[in-house]
Formats: C-alpha cells, sequence, structure tokens
C-alpha cells in the first residue's frame, strides 16, 4: 500500500531533471552522473544522461560506449528533434544524448535557447533526466540550471576543491541575487561583500539580514534556494572522518552564507573504480558488489525518496 | 549575531537527544583543529569564537532539565527577554529548582572538659559507647552527625550500640566510623582499628 503511493508521488511530482555540477574540475563529475544514472536504471526507473560538458563530452567512455556521431550539436543547429539524438544503451532503461565531441568548429552558445531546452526535455517521457555540467559551463547556462529540480554539486575532500565549492556557492547565490534586484542595489551588495572578504567590515555578514534591511533586493530568491536545497556528494573518500567533512561543509554554508544544503552521502575511494575505467566498463557494471555501488544505491535513495529514509531512522 | 541555541546547532526545537549529541559533535569537529572546510571562510578567532558558542550551547541542550527550562522560555507563549535566554539565566533557574539542602556544618559548641579530653586522648580501645559519649560531649545530635557525614542515622546508632545485625558488611561499618571519628576530631584511623577488632569478637 505504502509503495504503490510513493511510486505514484514520486511520477505526478516533476521533480525530475538532475543537475551534475562541481566547483573544481577532476573531482569525478562524470563518473558520478553516470553511475547515478546506471543505480537509477537499475532501480527500475528510465534514465536519460545529457553531456553537457563543454571542455570535453566523455560521459560515453564512462558508460563504456562508442561515441555516436549524432550529438547535441545536431540538436542545438536545428537539424534534429530532441528525440532524434537519443541514444539507447544496452543498459535496460538507460539512454544518452551525446555531448559535443567534435571540437572542429565552437559552437556559439549565444543561441542557445535554454528555454526552449528545457521544455523540449519535460516533454520526453523519462521519470529522470541526469545534466552532467562541465566546469564553467555554469554561468553559460545559468538559465537552464535554475530550471533543474534538484541541483547536485559534486566535490572531492582536499581543500582546493573545498574552497572552489564555496565560491560555487557564492557565484549561486549572487546570481540568484542578481535577477531579482535593482542593479544599484546588487552593486552595493557586491561591494559590501568585497568588504568583508577585506576584513574590513567588523561584523560578520549575513545574506539574511543584509537582504531584509537593504532596498532593492528581495529575500525571495534567497528563501527559495533554502526551500530547494543544493544536494552535495563528496567523492574519493578515505575515512570516516573525512566522509564527516560534508557535514562541516553544511554547516558553514549555513553560518556564514545563511545557505541550506543538504549532504547526501559519500563515496569511497575504490581501487575497483579506476581499474574499471581503464577498461572502458562502468563500475557497476564490471563490480555490481563493490562498495562504492552500496554508497551510489543510497545517494540514490537519498534523493529519490527521501521521506522515506527519514522514517527508518 | 543573537541565535539561539538551537540554530547554533543547526537543530529543530523537537530535535531528540541523541540528534543533539551528534550535532554538537559535528559542530566541534567543524570548528576546532584544521578543518579544511572552514580554512578560507572562517578566521582562527571566529573559529574560536563559534566553538564556545557551540560549547555553551551544547551544555544547555544536552543536559535534559536545562534543556526543558529553556525550551518552556524558549517557545513559551509570552515574549521573553533575550537576557532570559542566556546560559547564565538558565543555569540560575536550574539552581532555583534543584535548590541543594545547605547542610548547616557549623562545629557546636560544647563545654570543654579537661578530664574527659584525657580520657580520650588516652584511649586505647574504641567501643561504641566511647563513640556515643565523645559524640554527646561535644554537643552532637545523632540527626545531625547523620547529616553531615551523609550516614543513615540507623546506622549510627547501631554502630554506637554494636549490633552488627543491623549493620552492612564490616568494611562499609569500618568507613562509617571512620566518618564518625573525623566528625568528632579524632584520630580516625587508630579509632576505626581498634574500634573494628572489638566489632569483630562482636561478631
Amino acid at each position: 500500500m505504502e509503495l504503490v503511493n510513493m511510486l505514484g508521488s514520486s511520477e505526478t511530482n516533476k521533480k525530475n531533471i538532475w543537475a551534475i555540477q562541481s566547483g573544481k574540475g577532476g573531482v569525478g563529475k562524470t563518473f558520478v552522473t553516470s553511475s547515478l544514472a546506471l543505480t537509477l536504471s537499475k532501480l527500475r526507473y528510465s534514465v536519460l544522461v545529457i553531456d553537457l560538458d563543454l571542455s570535453g563530452a566523455n560521459i560515453h567512455t564512462a558508460l563504456g560506449l562508442n561515441p555516436s556521431h549524432l550529438n547535441l550539436r545536431h540538436y542545438l543547429e536545428g537539424a534534429k528533434d530532441i528525440s532524434q539524438i537519443i541514444i539507447p544503451t544496452s543498459y535496460p532503461k538507460l539512454s544518452y544524448v551525446q555531448g559535443i565531441w567534435d571540437s572542429w568548429i565552437p559552437f556559439n552558445f549565444n543561441e542557445f535557447d535554454e528555454q526552449k531546452f528545457i521544455r523540449d526535455l519535460r516533454s520526453l517521457d523519462f521519470d529522470y533526466i541526469l545534466i552532467d555540467f562541465g566546469v564553467g559551463s555554469f554561468e553559460k547556462y545559468f538559465n537552464l540550471y535554475l530550471e533543474c529540480d534538484e541541483k547536485i554539486l559534486v566535490s572531492s575532500p582536499e581543500p582546493t576543491s573545498i574552497e572552489k565549492n564555496y565560491r560555487f556557492i557564492e557565484s549561486y547565490i549572487c546570481q540568484n541575487l542578481k535577477s531579482k534586484s535593482t542593479p544599484e542595489a546588487f552593486g552595493k551588495l557586491i561591494s559590501t561583500l568585497r568588504d568583508f572578504r577585506h576584513k574590513s567590515l567588523d561584523k560578520p555578514f549575513s545574506f539574511k539580514t543584509y537582504l531584509k534591511e537593504n532596498e532593492g533586493l528581495t529575500l525571495e530568491p534567497f528563501n527559495k534556494l533554502n526551500r530547494e536545497p543544493i544536494k552535495l556528494i563528496l567523492n574519493g573518500i578515505r575515512s570516516q572522518s573525512v566522509a564527516d567533512l560534508g557535514y562541516s561543509i553544511k554547516s558553514v554554508c549555513n553560518k556564514y552564507y545563511g545557505l541550506h544544503i543538504e549532504y547526501v552521502g559519500f563515496l569511497e575511494f575504490d581501487n575497483s573504480v579506476w581499474q574499471s575505467v581503464k577498461n572502458r566498463e562502468p563500475v557497476l557494471i564490471s563490480q555490481p558488489f563493490t562498495p562504492v555501488a552500496g554508497q551510489f544505491l543510497n545517494i540514490c535513495k537519498n534523493l529519490t525518496e527521501p521521506e522515506v529514509l527519514r522514517a527508518v531512522i | 549575531m543573537k541565535s539561539n541555541f538551537y540554530e547554533i546547532l543547526e537543530l529543530n526545537t523537537n530535535a531528540a537527544q541523541h540528534e543533539i549529541t551528534t550535532a554538537y559533535e559535528r559542530a566541534k569537529t567543524t570548528y576546532s583543529g584544521d578543518n579544511p572546510a572552514i580554512y578560507t571562510i572562517f578566521s582562527d578567532q571566529e573559529a574560536r569564537e563559534l566553538l564556545s558558542m557551540i560549547e555553551e550551547a551544547y551544555s544547555i541542550l544536552g543536559n535534559k532539565t536545562l534543556r526543558n527550562i529553556y525550551d518552556q522560555r524558549l517557545l513559551g507563549q509570552s515574549k521573553i527577554n533575550p537576557e532570559d535566554l542566556t546560559y547564565d539565566s538558565i543555569l540560575n533557574a536550574s539552581r532555583l529548582i534543584f535548590q541543594e539542602s545547605k547542610v548547616d556544618t557549623k562545629k557546636t559548641s560544647f563545654v570543654r572538659n579537661e578530664g574527659f579530653e584525657k580520657e580520650i586522648s588516652d584511649c586505647a580501645s574504641w567501643t561504641g559507647d566511647m563513640l556515643k559519649k565523645v559524640r554527646e560531649y561535644k554537643n552532637i545530635t545523632v540527626e545531625k552527625l547523620s547529616e553531615i557525614i551523609k550516614v543513615n542515622a540507623f546506622y549510627i546508632k547501631a554502630i554506637e550500640a554494636v549490633t552488627p545485625n543491623n549493620l552492612p558488611a564490616p568494611v562499609f561499618v569500618r568507613g562509617y566510623v571512620i566518618q564518625i571519628a573525623k566528625e568528632l576530631g579524632l584520630n580516625s584511623k587508630a579509632v576505626a582499628d581498634s574500634y573494628m577488632k572489638s566489632f569483630g569478637k562482636v561478631n
């Protein structure tokens, strides 16, 4: 009875476009995207993976597939419909859209109609659509990123990666505020932030109080960010104490930015991963019982049925 | 920044006690030591301040009684003064609830009797009778003695009457005798040794 209700509700709510992003490159974004997709497909959801990584589309390699000549460029240049560039894979219920793989002529992203793209995505019949945003493509497709239902941030536990996460979060907050505030007020906010960074303010800065106290800014976009928190995944964990870094990052975001983020899980460092990558085989297929597979399952459950998990605790 | 203790530990006000402990432990690891999650955000000084706020919050919320008082003030209907939510005021309120019964340990006065003092210092074999005599000489009632040394008056009477059937195992009796002797200003070790010798014979 419970199960039927749960499945019913997951179909009716439209929370099914996931954006996977990271502050820093090389933290395993592509690996996480492909593995989440495989895990979801094993959970019998139909899944579409879209490779939007400009710096090098290689989801196909992570999935152990040969690159297809049909790719996003055909759609973006208007030669094909979105449904025509979806390539089925040998894994049940999993399809993918090849990123722009040829680098001979750069695509002019000013012509990219994000609203049309998201409309087309919503018209597709998939339970989940995962978009792998490359590093730096976040600013380029900011509106697309905003439209995504789940925003997943992948990070490694290295200080460099964590630092870049904070820069990403700051830029994310500011981009959100920019569209909803007057240019003067926004400019003032930025200069206040700059002062704060240089430690010339004596009291701690809080977005929330600043937004309340200053005119021309609204609290609403900020509240929206808190209602739909960014989901954090830590990748490449070598010990439990390192896994707890996720809670630390969450706490810092809360105390410093007043921003609520959610820590949905970690992925341990696993030798089977690089071995499988070397063989161009997804680790979840070649070694389905490796610990990382269980951790992906855990993360997927956290993301798809959070209320069910909370009841278990 | 004035936040309540729940906000400091990033908890809901209905959090279970074990969640509070977990949150505290996580917060503590986050803001103490070289945590890579804070180094570009908070300075050492700020981290220390946060840490002391976290400790304060946990010392209230981690204790059920103190948390109860805090909850009543924080979540109550009436508007509450911020001063009533501070660590010190909560602690004071709890002291009012659990007033420690003040024991009047002031020495009672007694009339000094040189002859009896000499008898005490010469006494080599201590019995219950002798203990009782000294106690009465020093003007201390059984009830008063019981209150001071926290030994049941019944036991004190039994020690003075030397009735082992009314007493626990000898090792405890010895402890009681030491306490009594100390309070009566006697050489507790000598008294206990000699009392226990005769106590063993009665037994």
